[in-house]
């Protein structure tokens, strides 16, 4: 068993450097594509914000730079990347490798077949941890994401380290990782509540079980503290507070930048009338943040699968999503692959992903380089990526409930069902 | 001083009394200067400076200029009239010192500034806006006399785009004392001024003091061009270029494929017969009569031919030669029209053209919409001394510049180029990064080019797409993009030395306009599908088929079928049945 996992991630790490060595320009390839680098995690802003500090020009004051102020002592610390490239990579594929730790532990906690309120009917179909990292480990995607050293994974981290403690009981911890996704990116904020009912549920099943009300005040508490105090450490390394929250979250929040990337958000806001534009932002993000409240209300019993959905969500909704988002909903799928025999569109939602990742690529060289095509082309592939993606999340969230049901209805498993 | 208002209406009513007092003390002079230059064409040089004793000028320096058109060709035209002090990039460029207690109020006046201007000389001066506004730190010095040094503020803006024609040339005239009736301004003339190979027009404002502490406020207006004489000399009722007929070509017969039908044209052995009637469309009448009449400003037109040419000039006209050997001035008699031509002649002796100090060009490499590269090179002619020199350009928001790809590559007399350390080159930099729709980019590089040495510097930079509003009408043709300029810090010269690149054309990546109503349908489309999908599921409760045929039977539109079915029953007189 320990070997097969060194096996997968001897390959993975292997499978990376051999990409980088074999194709020495592919990672900077990969760090100019739109799908991969959006304004806030492209790798190449990130070198500009870096030679900016070193030079002592505030990265912030300008309109390159959107990335949270810690990633630079950080990446300051690397060689830099131009003339050592192998450093900089072989770190990016071990914070890969580390997350595909992180979902083994995740998955061989059980928790996504066997919680507090939930135990799915069909245990005996899922896979084993060492096939989930492989199916993160493999999947293009991340590999992409990897190559093109993208500061998504950072978040990735977070969110995967949050979840992977929560599952484990370590609720503290997984506070303090949400709070490092969230500082990164902002969005993982939204994660809090489906990730403190994991951190419940787990907590109820040892003898003395706390209020759920305080459990809950308590860890947002935690939460807070721990953005805040990296809030505080990026303080003392930017000088200048307002400067880089309008820099990273307001930028976030406000979208300003328009450059495509495979989201819904860019064309949108780069045709809409300039009157209505506030308007649509805030409905928007309203529309993003519905979501959480829906899916843990409907989804008390399976709060794991709440935070899977909603890592769907994101990767479809958010103003500046990139493929690493959508590899890393992915990379939690596979825990629930006793769902896969109850999902109805899987065809279809993997064809038109399969079709959107092939073509994308191609029309967007048409629009830009060849010039025989026009925006239209890229923004129309981003529909139906979008829409690919968000039939498989519905069909998830249906296999999902339908799961719940049979739990329920123990006779009629594998019967018709409908919705009413 | 710190109203800068002064420089709006006022501004126009300091000038409009400022010549009506010159006949009393007269302090204006003009002089044209006229240099033909190698193939065939001619440079002429207008310049035209009177003071006034203004108190409201007193702390106010700056400088309009209405615009550059052309590249100037320092490879066979050698350096630049004036050093290239009194020109502008391409589009109009606009700088001044303005004395204000801090940056926001410095602003403010200036924004007054480029809209009093904007109207003044019928410019589009009013789109410089924050985000074509710089603040250089090292590429411009204030000249003339200042008391309160520590008060200004330079701001820089640029409107490179900017087409200048005709009605720009109308307010410039009327700030002359003789407004283009009597002296050299009578040769402006909007068809050949604007139809020139290269040309610039510049109006400073600065103010001098003499030693007794008495300041004066001097506005020096130039107009500079480069004319094709072939060109000027094409009749206006027939301005097609046609080709030279056949007999009259002089072809090198020493070529192989030299026949009736081929020819290789030669140089040209002599220089074009010209006269300013010809070339100017009209000639020149009289003297301007407030001009200053000691002996500088008499001899108001000057030429630079060898002293051995034939010049022709009308009989009123006194010439006086230049010891130099290639001067000869005219003094001008009031009130009578002055002509000067030019016999067609075999060159004997070339005007000795100085070699330029440093020859730079910019250009934008890389292709696609996405991204690109911009390229500098700096080329040093002289093999003894190296040349350092202050490199300053502004960018629009939307090109995002990547400073740590910058590269120098050196080549040295071995043609061989070396990739070296941008530092080993650049010896300071001031940068301050664009914001988007708040300002551009500024960089500021202090460079040494090392003797018979070329240097590029590269650097990569993104193009942002805008919002479908803010591309203008012909958004395929491209963006502007300003010239670079360079300050040569030459210590021979007293003065710095401007060179100006050429402007440059940004093609942005651009939506669709025609369909914003297509777009929002279509995503809202894509976000209420995805919406309406997960909350239909999430809301309905799950129940298996049986049972779901039930409740429809329980439900309004269960209870409506049913009713529907018993009726077709009844009617086809069966028993009801009633579920």
């Amino acid at each position: 068993m320990i070997d097969r996992k060194v096996m997968v991630f001897g390959a993975a790490f292997v499978l990376r450097l051999l990409l980088i060595c074999l194709f020495p320009s592919l990672p900077d390839l990969l760090t100019g594509r739109v799908e991969v680098s959006t304004p806030v995690n492209s790798f190449k802003r990130l070198q500009e914000g870096l030679f900016l500090y070193s030079g002592n020009v505030s990265p912030y004051d300008g309109g390159t730079f959107h990335q949270a102020p810690l990633l630079l002592p950080l990446f300051a610390l690397l060689p830099d990347a131009k003339t050592w490239p192998l450093p900089t990579a072989i770190f990016y594929i071990l914070v890969d490798l580390v997350n595909a730790q992180a979902l083994v532990t995740i998955s061989e906690s059980g928790q996504s077949i066997n919680s507090r309120f939930h135990s799915a009917v069909r245990k005996h179909v899922r896979w084993n941890g060492v096939s989930v990292a492989a199916w993160f480990l493999f999947n293009p995607f991340t590999i992409a994401t990897c190559l093109a050293r993208s500061t998504s994974v950072f978040t990735a981290s977070g969110i995967l380290f949050a979840v992977s403690n929560a599952v484990s009981g370590n609720s503290v911890n997984a506070m303090l990782a949400l709070g490092f996704a969230s500082y990164l990116s902002m969005y993982p904020a939204l994660m809090f509540l489906p990730l403190v009912l994991v951190c419940y549920d787990r907590r109820t099943q040892s003898p003395q079980a706390p209020k759920i009300a305080p459990f809950i005040l308590q860890h947002a508490g935690l939460l807070l503290a721990s953005v805040a105090g990296l809030l505080g450490l990026s303080f003392l390394i930017t000088g200048n507070f307002w400067e880089f929250i309008s820099a990273t979250y307001g930028f976030h929040l406000l979208v300003p930048d328009l450059t495509p990337n495979v989201g819904l958000w860019w064309y949108f806001f780069i045709e809409m009338f300039d009157s209505f534009r506030e308007f649509f932002l805030g409905v928007f993000w309203l529309h993003l943040a519905s979501y959480v409240g829906g899916l843990t209300a409907r989804f008390r019993r399976q709060p794991l699968f709440v935070i899977t959905s909603l890592l769907g969500v994101f990767a479809i909704f958010k103003p500046y999503p990139s493929i690493s988002d959508a590899s890393l909903f992915f990379a939690l799928l596979p825990l629930y692959r006793h769902l896969f025999p109850l999902m109805r569109y899987t065809f279809f939602a993997v064809s038109a992903m399969l079709y959107s990742s092939l073509l994308g690529p191609a029309f967007y060289h048409l629009w830009i380089y060849a010039g025989s095509g026009n925006a239209n082309f890229f923004y129309a592939i981003t529909l139906v990526w979008s829409l690919g993606l968000s039939i498989l999340l519905a069909d998830t969230i249906f296999a999902a409930l339908r799961d719940e049901w049979e739990q329920d209805n123990p006779g009629k498993q594998g019967t018709e069902v409908r919705q009413v | 001083m710190t109203v800068l208002s002064i420089l709006s209406l006022p501004f126009v009513a300091v000038l409009l009394t400022l010549w009506s007092s010159l006949t009393l003390a007269s302090d204006y002079h003009e002089n044209l200067l006229l240099q033909p230059l190698p193939q065939s064409s001619l440079l002429a040089s207008f310049n035209f400076r009177s003071n006034t004793s203004q108190q409201s000028f007193d702390q106010q320096h700056f400088r309009y200029l209405p615009r550059a058109l052309g590249r100037w060709d320092a490879e066979s035209w050698g350096p630049r009239p004036w050093n290239g002090s009194k020109e502008g990039g391409t589009g109009v460029e606009l700088w001044a010192w303005i004395d204000a207690p801090g940056d926001d109020e410095a602003f403010a006046k200036w924004i007054t500034l480029t809209q009093s201007l904007s109207g003044l000389f019928c410019a589009s001066l009013n789109f410089v806006d924050s985000t074509r506004t710089t603040r250089p730190v090292v590429s411009f010095e204030p000249t003339g006399d200042h008391s309160v040094a520590n008060q200004l503020h330079l701001l820089h803006g640029t409107l490179p785009g900017e087409v200048v024609c005709t009605e720009n040339l109308t307010p410039f005239l009327k700030l002359l004392p003789c407004k283009g009736k009597a002296g050299i301004s009578t040769l402006f003339d909007g068809h050949k001024l604007f139809d020139a190979a290269w040309q610039s027009m510049s109006v400073d404002i600065q103010p001098v003091c003499s030693s007794d502490g008495e300041c004066v406020i001097q506005i020096e207006q130039t107009v500079d061009m480069v004319l094709d004489i072939d060109r000027s000399k094409r009749s206006r009722s027939n301005p097609i270029p046609r080709p030279v007929p056949n007999d009259q070509l002089i072809c090198d017969t020493s070529k192989p494929y030299h026949a009736d039908d081929t020819c290789y044209p030669l140089e040209k052995m002599n220089d074009k017969a010209w006269s300013l009637a010809e070339i100017f469309g009209r000639s020149l009448t009289g003297v301007c009569p407030l001009a200053d009449s000691d002996s500088a400003s008499d001899q108001s037109v000057c030429l630079r031919v060898p002293h051995e040419r034939g010049v022709f000039t009308s009989e009123e006209a006194q010439e006086i030669k230049k010891e130099d050997g290639i001067t000869r001035c005219f003094k001008l008699t009031p009130s009578t029209s002055f002509d000067l031509s030019i016999p067609q002649q075999p060159v004997t002796t070339e005007i000795p053209l100085d070699e330029p100090v440093l020859h730079a060009e910019r250009t934008i490499v890389g292709h696609g919409q996405e991204r690109g590269g911009m390229r500098i090179i700096f080329g040093n002619p002289s093999n003894i001394r190296p040349v350092d020199f202050i490199y300053f350009e502004s960018l629009p928001w939307f090109l995002r510049p990547y400073i740590h790809t910058l590269r120098a590559t050196i080549t040295g007399t071995d043609g061989v180029p070396r990739e070296i350390p941008a530092s080993d080159i650049i010896k300071e930099t001031y940068y301050r990064p664009a914001i988007d729709r708040e300002r551009g980019t500024q960089l500021e590089l202090a460079l040494s080019v090392p003797a018979a040495s070329t240097v590029t510097l590269t650097y990569d930079f993104e193009k942002a797409i805008l919002r479908y509003t803010e591309y203008p009408p012909d958004a395929n043709r491209g963006f502007n993009v300003a010239p670079a300029v360079i300050r040569i810090l030459d210590k021979a010269h007293n003065s710095p030395i401007y060179i100006r690149s050429t402007s440059l054309l940004l093609q942005l990546p651009t939506p669709d306009f025609s369909m914003p109503y297509n777009v929002i349908i279509l995503t809202s489309t894509v976000i209420a599908l995805a919406f309406g999908t997960v909350f239909n599921i999430l809301v309905r409760r799950v129940v298996s088929v049986n049972e779901a045929e039930a409740l429809g039977a329980q439900s309004l539109k269960g209870k409506l079928v049913g009713k529907l079915v018993a009726l077709r029953d009844r009617f086809r007189g069966k028993d009801t049945k009633v579920e």
